[in-house]
């Protein structure tokens, strides 16, 4: 059995850490014959990320069981509905918690599903504060930005003359399905603003269609992310990606305008 | 010893004030503006306040579709969605995994990375990107904005279109 500890030194001698996300070392340890595998802990770049590309480490290593002391309620219930058995509260060696856990000596109830009314509803508690929080710090980087959306759009109502913007917006559905297409292209960041530019636009006369076009691409075509998308996927890849998106959204915008109307 | 996965870059101290730049800048714009020519600026700052209204409803529903979605989903959901399944099951997987993955793109680079590396194939990985285009905790927010019906066949042909980019992309995406 594959055992997955958390570890602030490379040996079974070192102290088992209290979370997945931040620890310097995983060591995959082979409960049989204490045999083990050291691998690098997750970088701290990846912030929150860290703990999800931990867990991918050692799964990918085989480990089912996972030594550690804390894991999130959201994480850990749904690694034991797959097979993995997740113990928290674990401290000291990583030697004497693999040790201990073969010798039955944490209370494994505590940490699987069969747990005592008031464990649940503590753990049912941590879930919700868990997902309010994780919503709440969402919603924080989210709103600084939307708050600027929000203020310009005041400024281009108040100082944009309307003839200026329909100049782009000729009119013709293709030539507006484009500029749309290519104004979504180039700005980024949470759909939300793209709806309120979007009715923003729409109140100032541009179409549907150009409008469509705009939150299309929005969401699919990514030209200031292009850089680090190619620093992942390639540059074949990521040019195929963001062209083909750019091109679809064309026609999928008119189709979209024609099916439903436009808005109700 | 292994190496890590993925290749890190040193950590980075992000400002807590840094993504209020942009909006204090459209703030000193207003300010600016309200010396030169007061009654435009405040016609502008009147046009913020009815968008500010018109948003607090639909922000309201996200704020509580996205809370469900984090309450019952989580990113072990997206790992096993995107690692599981062949044929049309991994294609339906992937587009799940992409379609509950919340968050800026930018945090799941490193997890899609390292499931490059390990070979998942370039459909599964267009597949999810493309389907991060259909957002489903901001759907009632799209609704009250532009309607059910247009909403409806907006999100079909997000789905739709995520299809054909990942297709595509399997077929001419690849480095030689």
């Amino acid at each position: 059995m594959k055992i997955a500890v958390p570890a602030d030194g490379p040996s079974l001698e070192a102290r088992v850490q209290v979370k997945l996300g931040t620890t310097p070392y995983l060591l995959v340890v082979d409960s049989d014959d204490l045999s083990f595998e050291v691998l690098d802990g997750p970088p701290p770049s990846l912030g929150s990320g860290a703990g999800v590309q931990a867990l991918s480490i050692v799964l990918g290593k085989g480990a089912n069981v996972i030594l550690v002391g804390y894991i999130s309620p959201n994480i850990s219930n749904p690694l034991q509905k797959n097979g993995i058995e997740v113990v928290t509260s674990v401290f000291g060696s990583v030697r004497e918690a693999v040790m201990k856990y073969k010798c039955g000596g944490f209370d494994l109830a505590e940490n699987s599903g069969r747990k005592s009314g008031s464990k649940l509803s503590a753990q049912q508690s941590s879930r919700w504060a868990e997902a309010l929080r994780k919503t709440a710090k969402q919603y924080s980087t989210l709103i600084p930005v939307l708050t600027g959306v929000i203020l310009l759009t005041g400024l281009f109502k108040a100082f944009m003359p309307k003839e200026l913007l329909l100049t782009m917006f000729s009119g013709s559905i293709i030539q507006d399905t484009f500029a749309g297409a290519f104004i979504g292209s180039l700005l980024s960041g949470n759909p939300i603003n793209s709806y309120v530019i979007g009715e923003t636009f729409l109140e100032m006369g541009v179409d549907f269609f150009g409008v469509t076009a705009m939150m299309l691409t929005w969401v699919t075509v990514w030209l200031v992310q292009m850089p680090v998308e190619i620093s992942v996927f390639g540059t074949r890849f990521t040019l195929v990606r963001n062209v083909v998106a750019f091109l679809v959204a064309i026609p999928a915008s008119i189709l979209i305008v024609w099916l439903s109307g436009g808005a109700s | 010893m292994t190496k890590s996965i993925i290749d890190g870059k040193p950590p980075q101290k992000r400002s807590r004030l840094r993504p209020w730049i942009f909006p204090a800048c459209v703030a000193g714009i207003y300010l600016i503006l309200l010396v030169i020519t007061p009654d435009r600026a405040w016609v502008g700052l009147q046009a913020a306040w009815r968008v500010l209204i018109q948003a607090a409803l639909p922000l309201l529903l996200a704020f509580g579709m996205m809370f469900l979605l984090n309450m019952f989903i989580t990113p072990v959901h997206v790992s096993n969605f995107l690692g599981n399944g062949v044929g049309v099951r991994s294609v339906f997987f992937s587009a799940a995994a992409g379609i509950i993955s919340m968050g800026p793109i930018f945090a799941w680079y490193p997890f899609l990375k390292s499931l490059r590396k390990k070979g998942a194939s370039d459909f599964h990985l267009a597949n999810f990107l493309s389907h991060r285009a259909v957002k489903p905790a901001l759907l009632p927010m799209m609704i009250l904005y532009f309607g059910w019906r247009f909403s409806l066949i907006f999100t079909i042909f997000c789905i739709l279109s995520a299809l054909v980019t990942a297709t595509v992309v399997s077929l001419l995406g690849r480095q030689r």
